[in-house]
């Protein structure tokens, strides 16, 4: 009874399927091979029965892990005995209360229309990097649901990252800090309260006030803030003799720093000028997702990789690079290099370069050239060198110009590089005469200037003998986050009294004399200062949910003596006595309203200015520099990243967990990563996996879930000792080899319930530096379960999902529309030419393809005029652009944020069972398994077909089609058949096998009782899920308030997916019609372009995403389809989907490798043979793949094509 | 032989078959009568909190429009219930002559403690549907339509069954609905002057239920998404 499976490809004997053992995939991009995994890339043909089915195996079965059928008897059993208690109140009519405001109505809150504020978050440590975001909240009657991007803001201009997206969550997490808690040495932790802290710090006060605080050590989160610096000094002054911490994890931007001080003699940030860009060098920077300007960096730079016509101009990106990212998939040139060989890649380049320019350096060349980069490997050696030169010769002779350096090419140096680097990247900067033009500089903020580390590490020296008494950490969790060497939890436990203030559970918090719970950021007042110098405020948009709560800088104020510490005024005064200084009353109140108003401050926006590097320093800097490392397999260099979690303050938040990481699509853990060939070397393949050549075995075990084997990673700390831990390794195509990439923010013991216990704990390996040497892996006993997404959902290696063209023959064919003179689409399709992209596809490869039945909605392109049923607007669609996306994720945050769509938690990710409506698929190209050719993400959700695939099949009409064009759910009709998912060819809808939404996450029983009825499983180990709903643990109150309140929660057997957010349709067209802006039958485009955004297309940083009206010809959509790069995703089908993509052109340097070698139109060597025909699988892989064609497909196919002659 | 069976037997096939199609019909009829909103829902009539609010008297007979309190109707897909402040406008202390005399002293103190009036909710739609009110107003569906007479109402009911077929009777048929825009919340007028009319016959300033299907520039929807998303 455990299995309830109707799968075809499931069933035994002789009335499977056969499928030919050696069926090569037929996926293919440009002639080479396209894979999501080894699985796919092998081709192996026990992969075969899992691609073709809609969820794993197992997905379907009622019971996971070890549950039994006694078990789910039992359960029914006391399901049973406790119905009576638990379901009649269900049949009343619910009661609901009406509670309108009473004598203090809030200003300009209408019940059921969302609300605005703006504010600012600084992202700190979380997210990658330093930085800030200004944010728009939307709340509903006082209660923030959705965090959106501020349009503007300088930085964030209306777009945001996945991590302040994710801040929702935190503030509405159940596990937040609701009261004080006081460790008493003898009787363990007692809830306390906020008086009995101020009692108790009446008491201590006192003396550190007379000794000028030398025993306080104040560990605080680094933020950009000009309120906070005005608290700090109120602290200083104060307590004269304190230590101060701005900590900061990762600390990502030292080596810029320091680069810069070595390149200019004072700290200089580049800002980078990238639609000027024409040709860019990325030295390990991922530029586009992390750091400070990633939003600005992914904005701009997109906006040079969209061509349209034939003669448009388009830049060219090399990314070296360490570990696969965005940046790296955006690359026309990508190459893997460990941490080392960048650094030696940037001097060969920075010496062409300079031996190129006229008026380049000699003394800095000269240094370059007495520096060995050579690692004694000759081939590696000279393919660097040779690599170096063309891409230098590229800098200096920009794309599409002659002559010398236009000021158009740019190089970007990485966190994960030495100062050295990162001067040198100024250097080359120069000579390129980029300043000016592609980078300018600017200040680095203030806060940036200490080394976290350097002073953290004296702290926790100090701490006990050395004279620290009490350390106060704000926002901070050194015992979890600072490096393993400095031993901060030891040293803290030395610390007479330990008094942390946060948002959640933290390691040093619950080994702290006093844990106190802060205000989470959307509760507080305070304020932010980006980069380029922008004030912006934080305003709260609600009150702390645990009251009484401190923000920050009022818990600082509170410590430096304000007795009641007060937000509004702290920030009010630091305003006064800073960027609001000087102006009379009114004109600094009404520029204060105004910030809060805009979310900026007028006027504080610093422009960046040319500076002039001093080759004499760098060539002294690069003639002192240590020789690079050169990762080898018995001394492995390891890469450090943030991962999704940032510095682990996001790890209790469901979202990131879940969000697939960039590139192996893993989520819920950090298994370490490596390349195929080094896991091959090091005996580390996962589980039945035969080596790197893709010859694969039963990957898949019984319940297909991949299996990562264990081994010790032990890596050498600056104080000389060695650090293990035991940890998954997994593969990732694209990895150097020899190096290790770990990710941080995992393996919180005291996270929380979504968070605790996922993953390992990197900070206790690694110093935060994001880089060390001479690592070990070492096999060791066991294996573990990954929760990979990336063989979910697959399409069943269908052909030209993802596509790109070389610009070499996109200049030919651009323009080139070619007829295709039949009835595709059931109409005559002449006013619908087939696009350069199409034309790569298998559209111009298909026979006519001519309905039988007369398809009711057959009308649209041919008949627009005479009336059709989608002839008047709004008529709905999107097209998205893999151009410029780099699989950052964000949609799919968004999407989760707006839709109410829950997670699962990893052993219903292992099963398949992922909510998110937008799957990122990444596509890696290329025969080399260990070194694939490109790296492509596609976002895919529901595109909403004309001609669905999946209304037909729906047995109650659950799944119907809107007169806008929409593929509309009503939830309350589906029955849970998930016959429209078995029918839909994208693998876009998404069934809640359990009450996802409704019940607690890894909730277990409801009733304590329960118990007592009868024998219950141990509930440590068995699947939550499995306990029947109205006995389970039901949604924390907390948890219900960030829904957003326009979307229908769903429960259990019920199918969902991507509506196009037809809530803000709905309510776009609602306004527009309340608002008499309709005012015509025929009016074209009756809802403004960009009246309503679809969440995704809202946060999408590189503006990949563009939806709206079709018929209107002045939207962005409707001339995005238009495009010649435009193409439907399996549009041969005959699906007719509303969501089209738009190709990428790639812009790769003929000297460096090529990925169209032949011209992708040009099919079959000339020959018309081919076309029209069903022998010809793949629309790119005539003559260079062999084609598969399978028989019993051919077979229908054959049948299919005779009974178009019949008919026609 | 004896007969197995005793002759009066021969009648049982005859007789089941009226009791079995007797049977099918009550439940059906049964079914169709009882098992549905209009017999559950309408009249539902909760007893709302404090002396309750008197529609028939401060929307009938003092006339008071019902936007006066139900603020944001015109603008919003949810029609407010008013805050305590609003009552407060007339039956603050010496406002109204005679104002000792009304039992109103709950609401003031709900005003003086700034605490919430607990209103019991009437009209229940459920969840995964959703009923703008801005637009059924803009379009010029009365109040009327959906929530009775409510001048005339002492103590407000459900008037409609409010379930999916009566909202799509009223969407296939906007002619025999929809009033004149400017009449959405004169009740008495909307009953007595439009609705007792035959649809031919009714006209007001100008304006004919055709002209107002005209006006509408959309057809009213009447696919799933409109309301379920």
């Amino acid at each position: 009874m455990s299995t309830i499976d109707q799968c075809p490809s499931t069933l035994s004997g002789d009335k499977k399927r056969e499928i030919p053992a050696d069926a090569p995939e037929l996926n293919t991009i440009g002639g080479r091979k396209a894979w999501r995994s080894l699985e796919e890339f092998s081709g192996d043909a026990s992969f075969r029965p899992f691609v073709e089915r809609e969820f794993p195996a197992g997905a379907s079965e009622m019971l996971g892990g070890e549950e039994t059928r006694r078990t789910f008897l039992k359960l029914m059993g006391a399901s049973a005995a406790l119905a009576g208690a638990a379901t009649l109140p269900g049949c009343r009519r619910p009661d609901h209360k009406i509670l309108a405001y009473s004598a203090d109505e809030p200003e300009s809150v209408i019940p059921g229309k969302p609300l605005y504020f703006a504010t600012s978050m600084p992202t700190g440590s979380g997210n990658g990097g330093f930085g800030v975001e200004g944010l728009l909240i939307e709340t509903h009657s006082g209660r923030p649901t959705k965090i959106e991007g501020n349009p503007l803001h300088p930085t964030s201009r209306g777009k945001i990252s996945v991590h302040s997206q994710s801040e929702i969550l935190r503030l509405y997490d159940p596990d937040r800090l609701k009261n004080p808690v006081y460790k008493n040495p003898a009787r363990g932790s007692l809830q306390a309260t906020w008086e009995d802290f101020k009692a108790w710090w009446g008491d201590e006060s006192g003396r550190h006030a007379a000794d000028g605080g030398a025993g306080l050590a104040f560990i605080v989160d680094r933020v950009a803030s000009p309120t906070m610096d005005a608290v700090r000094e109120r602290v200083l002054a104060t307590y004269p003799r304190a230590t101060w911490v701005w900590w900061d994890a990762f600390d990502s931007e030292r080596s810029a720093i320091e680069g810069s001080e070595i390149a200019f003699g004072r700290a200089q940030r580049p800002v980078y000028r990238l639609d000027r860009a024409k040709c860019v060098l990325s030295l390990d920077s991922n530029f586009i997702s992390d750091g400070q300007d990633h939003l600005r960096n992914a904005r701009e730079f997109s906006t040079t990789r969209r061509v349209e016509k034939k003669d448009d101009s388009m830049s060219r990106l090399y990314v070296a690079e360490s570990t696969p990212t965005g940046t790296g998939s955006m690359a026309d040139h990508r190459i893997a290099l460990s941490p080392g060989r960048i650094t030696s890649l940037a001097m060969l380049v920075a010496r062409e370069i300079l031996a190129l320019v006229p008026g380049g350096s000699p003394v800095l060349r000269a240094a370059i050239e007495d520096v060995a980069v050579d690692t004694g490997d000759i081939e590696a050696d000279t393919q660097l060198r040779r690599t170096a030169k063309i891409i230098a010769d590229d800098l200096v002779a920009s794309p599409d110009q002659d002559g010398g350096p236009t000021g158009s090419s740019v190089v970007i140096a990485g966190v994960r590089q030495p100062p050295v680097v990162h001067a040198l990247a100024a250097a080359m900067n120069e000579a390129l005469g980029a300043v000016g033009e592609t980078v300018e500089y600017m200040d680095w903020d203030p806060v940036l200037t200490e080394n976290p580390a350097e002073r953290l590490a004296s702290v926790a020296e100090r701490i006990g003998s050395g004279g620290i008494s009490t350390v106060v950490c704000v926002d901070t969790n050194p015992a979890y986050d600072a490096p393993g060497w400095m031993q901060m939890g030891a040293a803290l436990k030395r610390a007479e009294s330990v008094i942390t203030l946060g948002v959640g559970p933290t390691e040093t918090g619950t080994e702290s004399t006093w844990q106190l719970n802060g205000a989470h950021f959307l509760e507080a007042w305070g304020d932010t200062r980006s980069a380029d110098g922008t004030i912006a405020p934080i305003q709260p948009v609600i009150a702390p949910l645990f009251e009484p709560a401190m923000s920050g800088i009022e818990f600082l104020s509170f410590l430096a003596g304000e007795d009641r510490p007060d937000g509004y005024a702290i920030v009010k005064d630091a305003w006064g006595s800073g960027p609001l200084k000087g102006m009379s009353e009114a004109r600094s109140s009404k520029a204060f309203r105004r910030a809060l108003h805009d979310g900026v401050l007028e006027g504080t926006l610093v422009r960046p200015r040319r500076a002039s590097v001093a080759s004499g320093g760098i060539a002294a800097a690069v003639r002192e520099m240590p020789q690079p490392t050169v990762a080898r397999l018995e001394r492995l260099d390891v890469v450090f990243t943030p991962g999704r979690l940032g510095d682990g303050r996001y790890a209790n938040v469901g979202w990131l967990q879940e969000l697939p990481q960039m590139g192996t699509s893993v989520t819920w853990d950090n298994p370490v990563i490596v390349s195929p060939r080094t896991a091959d070397n090091l005996e580390l393949l996962p589980l039945g996996v035969g080596n790197a050549e893709g010859n694969l075995d039963g990957m898949y075990t019984s319940r297909q879930m991949p299996q990562a084997r264990i081994a010790t990673l032990s890596v050498q700390g600056p104080d000389g000792e060695t650090r293990t831990a035991e940890v998954p390794v997994w593969i990732l195509p694209g990895m150097p080899d020899n190096v290790v990439h770990i990710q941080g923010g995992y393996g919180r013991s005291t996270a929380g319930l979504v968070g605790g216990n996922v993953g390992f704990d990197a900070f206790a390996l690694i110093a935060s530096n994001g880089f060390a040497g001479g690592a070990s892996l070492v096999r060791s006993r066991g294996t573990e379960t990954i929760a990979s997404t990336q063989n979910h959902w697959s399409l069943e290696g269908r052909d030209s999902l993802v596509r790109a063209i070389d610009k070499k023959y996109w200049e030919k064919h651009a323009g080139k529309r070619k007829d295709k003179p039949d009835k595709i689409y059931g109409t005559e399709r002449k006013n619908a030419p087939l696009t350069v992209a199409e034309q790569m596809g298998e559209l111009a490869h298909t026979p006519d393809n001519v309905s039988a039945y007369d398809n009711p909605l057959n009308e649209s392109d041919a008949d627009a005029a005479a009336g059709s049923r989608y002839s008047k607007g709004p008529q709905w669609g999107m097209t998205i652009d893999l151009a410029t996306c780099d699989g950052c994720g964000v949609c799919q945050i968004a999407c989760q944020a707006e839709n109410n769509i829950p997670i699962v938690g990893r052993a219903e990710v292992a099963k398949g069972r992922e909510m998110s409506w937008i799957r990122v698929d990444r596509y890696f190209t290329g025969d080399d398994l260990n070194n694939p050719k490109e790296m492509l993400a596609q976002p895919v959700s529901c595109v909403h077909c004309e001609n669905a695939p999946c209304e037909v099949v729906c047995p109650v009409n659950a799944t119907v089609h809107g007169p806008e064009g929409t593929n509309n759910m009503a939830y309350n009709r589906c029955i849970g058949t998930r016959y429209c998912a078995n029918n839909c060819p994208y693998k876009v809808r998404r069934f809640n096998f359990f009450d996802y939404a409704v019940t607690k996450y890894n909730g277990a029983f409801d009733f304590d009782e329960l118990n007592d009825l009868v024998e219950l499983p141990d509930q440590a180990d068995f699947n939550k899920n499995f306990i029947p709903p109205r006995l389970r643990e039901k949604l924390d109150e907390i948890s219900h308030m960030r829904m957003n309140p326009n979307v229908t929660v769903r429960s259990r057997g019920v199918m969902e997916k991507c509506t196009y957010c037809i809530q803000r349709i709905n309510a776009a067209r609602q306004e527009v019609k309340v608002r008499g802006l309709w005012t015509s039958d025929d009016q074209v485009g009756p809802i403004p372009d960009g009246f309503m955004l679809s969440a995704c297309q809202q946060a999408c940083p590189s503006e990949c995403i563009v939806f709206g009206d079709i018929l209107d010809p002045e939207s962005k959509v409707a001339k995005s389809r238009d495009s010649d790069r435009n193409y439907l995703l399996l549009g041969y089908l005959n699906t007719r989907p509303r969501t089209s993509y738009l190709m990428r052109v790639r812009n790769p340097n003929p000297r460096l490798g090529v990925y169209d070698e032949h011209d992708p139109l040009d099919h079959g060597g000339g020959s018309d043979k081919g076309h029209g025909s069903y022998d010809d699988q793949g629309g790119e892989s005539h003559g260079r793949l062999p084609s598969f064609v399978d028989p019993i497909k051919k077979f229908g196919d054959d049948g299919y094509a005779m009974s178009l002659t019949v008919l026609s | 032989m004896s007969e197995l069976f005793p002759k009066w037997m021969n009648a049982l096939p005859t007789l089941g078959a009226i009791a079995g199609g007797g049977a099918f019909v009550s439940v059906v009829t049964g079914t169709w009568y009882w098992a549905t909103p209009d017999f559950w829902e309408v009249g539902y009539m909760p007893e709302q909190p404090g002396a309750g609010f008197n529609h028939q008297l401060h929307a009938g007979e003092l006339g008071i429009d019902c936007r006066y309190c139900h603020t944001h109707v015109e603008e919003s897909a949810h029609s407010n219930v008013p805050s305590v402040a609003t009552c407060m406008g007339c039956h603050s202390e010496n406002k109204l002559a005679g104002w000792e005399q009304h039992d109103v002293n709950w609401v003031r103190t709900a005003y003086a403690e700034d605490s919430s009036i607990e209103w019991r909710r009437v009209h229940l739609v459920p969840d995964y549907a959703h009923f703008p009110h801005h637009v059924h107003v803009a379009a010029g569906v009365s109040c009327y339509s959906c929530h009775g007479q409510i001048q005339g109402m002492p103590v407000v009911y459900q008037a409609e069954s409010l379930s999916m077929g009566w909202c799509l009777d009223c969407h296939r048929n906007p002619e025999e609905n929809l009033v004149p825009p400017d009449q959405v919340t004169n009740l008495i007028w909307v009953e007595q002057e439009w609705f007792s009319k035959d649809v031919k016959d009714r006209e007001h300033a100008g304006l004919t239920p055709e002209a107002l299907v005209d006006s509408l520039r959309y057809d009213p929807p009447e696919h799933c998404a409109a309301c379920h998303y």
